[in-house]
């Protein structure tokens, strides 16, 4: 699952493609977007970067962690 | 394609832990220093999203303890929960200066603002005067017999290191994956990279190169995860070091893929992140079983290897699973001690950060951990062999990563060694003017660029998959001989078979829409090529003899390989 960028807080200053190790982002018509989707690390060195918090790293259904709720 | 030249005394490979400490060490002997780093080093390598932990020797803390760093080169190869696991495959030179080095570089961190020292621990970190005035480091028990491993706020060390490298006048060349280490007249001489974004090579001109491409083969072979991109490891580092180091004719230690002896709780269902589900959660994380019952005190507790493993075995065999991680009786303080550790442990963060997007919550949740069976078949690597003095067998060529065993593979190794590999290099450097072979550079511009000229052939993951289908027979061929070593005529004709599968694969053309695309297909393409040796040493009836090193090295075409004594300058005590 690629990283959620909310277009309204994002001020397209280019950190996140700048730093993805994956090189995974790219800015597509000056804003950031997850060309190589399927080869993120899910590492948060993007969110990390952001200087506006407007990027949120989110796990794919295959890395949900599994658990078992024993306190309610 | 487009080329820049660039000159230069000391040209590191890899901007990582070891590569930023190699930079940093050069650039104070006044070095000119460039590095090339294929992603970006603000965030790079293995600890691009941090560390959490750092073991090292304390010579202010430890002698006092009794402890020694001949002490703990022993622990790490043979008495120690570490030791229990390397049964002395373990280059104790090295590990010795990893160890009697450690601190002047947690002190090299201290002095970039990378913060290692509290006003506040805890009653779990080692209890010890500081100097008046002086904040205390957060010690922690590890892989060794002592309290040794320092917790510290690591998540932006590598900016940290970063900016440093910029503040002492390094040149940093992001997003170039190099692709030859250059070599005249017996000597290593530069290296040719390849943009990522642009697809434009580089060709730097280095009396000194130091390599420091990470320790990694990911994608070799197949991922347990069926996502080659949900690993613990660096999916972007993928054996271009080892491959590079072969061509450049540098002697490479060899381990070939092996059977694991016991059963192993590694990382998360789901989550590969080891490091989490171990040191991380110290001091609150717990191992349970089905039924609740505490197995294991702490997962990176100094409790013996042997006694935690048969605790877990006892709970499977009596079909007490899942396994879990359990914090939900620990006290708030000690959970939020852990908080702050995953806050800080590379790719830990986000977990938090996801674990609150799912309503996850350490104090009600048990995580299932994933119990990984008995006789697991475990890939072979390689590592570049090199002396205390981190040079190789190709003069002006110094590693340190990847390398052979130095201990437990972590962050103290690439610091240390980086640090002193960068150090050497600049001294090596001093008054040499490198020449070049203009017909090396050409040839290899030459096939860097064939991907992206190439119109008809199979896409990198293409590759990757056929890739991996060879490397788990390789594994499957080569631990089935039985007993070793291995003389079954079967599975020697099933590696020779993986050799020419291998062959075939090298000998299709590879495509690359795109500068992106073309450096997944170069790390293909590297990958293979480690696969190929790694099969040709398993082919060696040396390759599985004990107590001693296997080595290769590649002369006009051919790879010679030698098996060579381990020597211990600590060897094990008998009685
Ligand atoms: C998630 C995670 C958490 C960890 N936490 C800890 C911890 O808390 N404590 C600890 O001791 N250890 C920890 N480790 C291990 C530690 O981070 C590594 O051992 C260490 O960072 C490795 O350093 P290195 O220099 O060898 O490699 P890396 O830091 O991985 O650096 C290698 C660099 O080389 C670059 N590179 C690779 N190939 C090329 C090429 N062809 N051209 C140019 N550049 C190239 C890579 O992009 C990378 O930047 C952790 C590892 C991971 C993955
Ligand atoms: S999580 Fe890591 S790999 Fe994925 S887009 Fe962000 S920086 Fe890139
Ligand atoms: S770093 Fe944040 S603000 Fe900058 S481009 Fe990326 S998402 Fe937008």
């Amino acid at each position: 699952m690629p990283p959620r960028i909310d277009a309204k807080t994002c001020t397209r200053c280019g950190r996140c493609v700048e730093v993805c190790p994956l090189d995974v982002l790219r800015m597509v018509d000056g804003a950031p977007a997850a060309v190589y989707a399927g080869e993120c690390w899910h590492c948060g060195a993007c969110a990390m970067e952001c200087p506006s918090g407007a990027l949120r790293v989110e796990l794919p259904l295959h890395m949900h962690p599994v658990v078992r709720r024993v306190k309610p | 394609m487009n080329t820049q030249r660039i000159e230069t005394d000391v040209l590191v490979i890899g901007g990582g832990l070891g590569g930023c400490m190699a930079a940093m060490a050069a650039a104070r002997r006044g070095a000119r220093v460039t590095v090339m780093e294929k992603s970006h080093v603000d965030r790079s390598g293995a600890a691009g999203s941090g560390n959490d932990h750092f073991w090292h020797w304390n010579p202010e803390i430890h002698p006092g303890r009794g402890w020694t760093v001949e002490k703990m080169v022993r622990d790490i190869s043979w008495d120690g929960p570490y030791g229990a696991l390397s049964g002395g495959a373990i280059d104790q030179q090295l590990t010795e200066v990893v160890a009697s080095e450690s601190y002047a570089r947690v002190k090299d961190l201290e002095s970039i603002g990378v913060n290692f020292r509290f006003d506040k621990i805890y009653p779990w970190n080692l209890q010890y005067e500081a100097h008046p005035g002086e904040n205390r480091f957060r010690i922690i028990p590890q892989f060794q017999s002592e309290w040794d491993t320092l917790n510290y706020e690591g998540r932006d060390i590598k900016p940290k290191l970063a900016a440093e490298l910029r503040r002492l006048g390094a040149t940093i060349l992001n997003r170039y994956m190099a692709t030859r280490i250059l070599c005249h007249v017996g000597a290593a001489s530069g290296a040719v990279g390849v943009n990522q974004r642009t697809g434009d090579a580089v060709v730097v001109v280095a009396p000194s190169v130091v390599l420091a491409s990470g320790m990694d083969l990911s994608r070799l072979y197949r991922s347990p995860s069926g996502d080659w991109f949900n690993s613990q490891r660096p999916p972007m580092i993928t054996g271009d070091g080892e491959a590079m180091a072969l061509r450049a004719g540098a002697e490479v230690f060899i381990r070939p893929p092996w059977r694991t002896r016991s059963i192993g709780l590694q990382h998360f269902k789901g989550l590969y992140r080891s490091s989490g589900a171990a040191t991380t959660s110290y001091p609150a994380g717990r191992i349970v079983n089905a039924e609740g019952d505490t197995i294991i005190e702490h997962p990176a507790s100094r409790e013996p290897m042997r006694v935690r493993r048969e605790a877990l075995e006892r709970s499977v065999a009596e079909g007490k699973t899942p396994i879990y991680l359990d914090m939900t009786r620990a006290p708030e303080e000690e959970i939020a001690y852990a908080e702050w550790s995953y806050g800080h442990e590379g790719l830990c963060w986000v977990m938090l950060e996801a674990m609150r997007d799912l309503g996850v919550d350490f104090r009600k949740d048990r995580l299932e951990l994933e119990v990984e069976e008995t006789g697991r078949l475990m890939g072979g690597r390689l590592g570049v062999w090199i002396s205390p003095e981190t040079e190789t067998s190709l003069p002006g060529l110094y590693a340190a990563s990847p390398v052979q065993p130095a201990g437990e593979v972590s962050a103290p190794i690439p610091v240390v060694l980086g640090y002193r590999a960068g150090d050497r290099a600049a001294a090596n450097a001093e008054g040499k003017t490198p020449s070049v072979d203009e017909a090396e550079i050409e040839a290899e511009l030459h096939r860097i660029a064939a991907p992206l000229e190439c119109t008809e052939g199979s896409d990198w993951r293409e590759m990757n998959i056929a890739l991996n289908d060879a490397t788990e027979d390789l594994k499957r061929l080569f631990c089935g001989f039985n007993p070793p070593p291995a003389k079954d005529a079967v599975g020697k004709q099933g590696l020779q078979t993986v050799r020419e599968r291998l062959a075939t694969l090298r000998k299709t053309p590879i495509v690359a829409a795109d500068p992106h695309e073309l450096i997944r297909a170069l790390e293909v393409l590297n990958l293979i090529e480690v696969a190929d040796t790694i099969t040709e040493a398993a082919l060696d009836p040396r390759v599985t003899e004990p107590e001693a090193w296997f080595l290769g090295k590649r002369s006009s075409g051919a790879t010679v390989f030698r098996s060579t004594p381990i020597t211990y300058k600590y060897p094990k005590e008998v009685g």
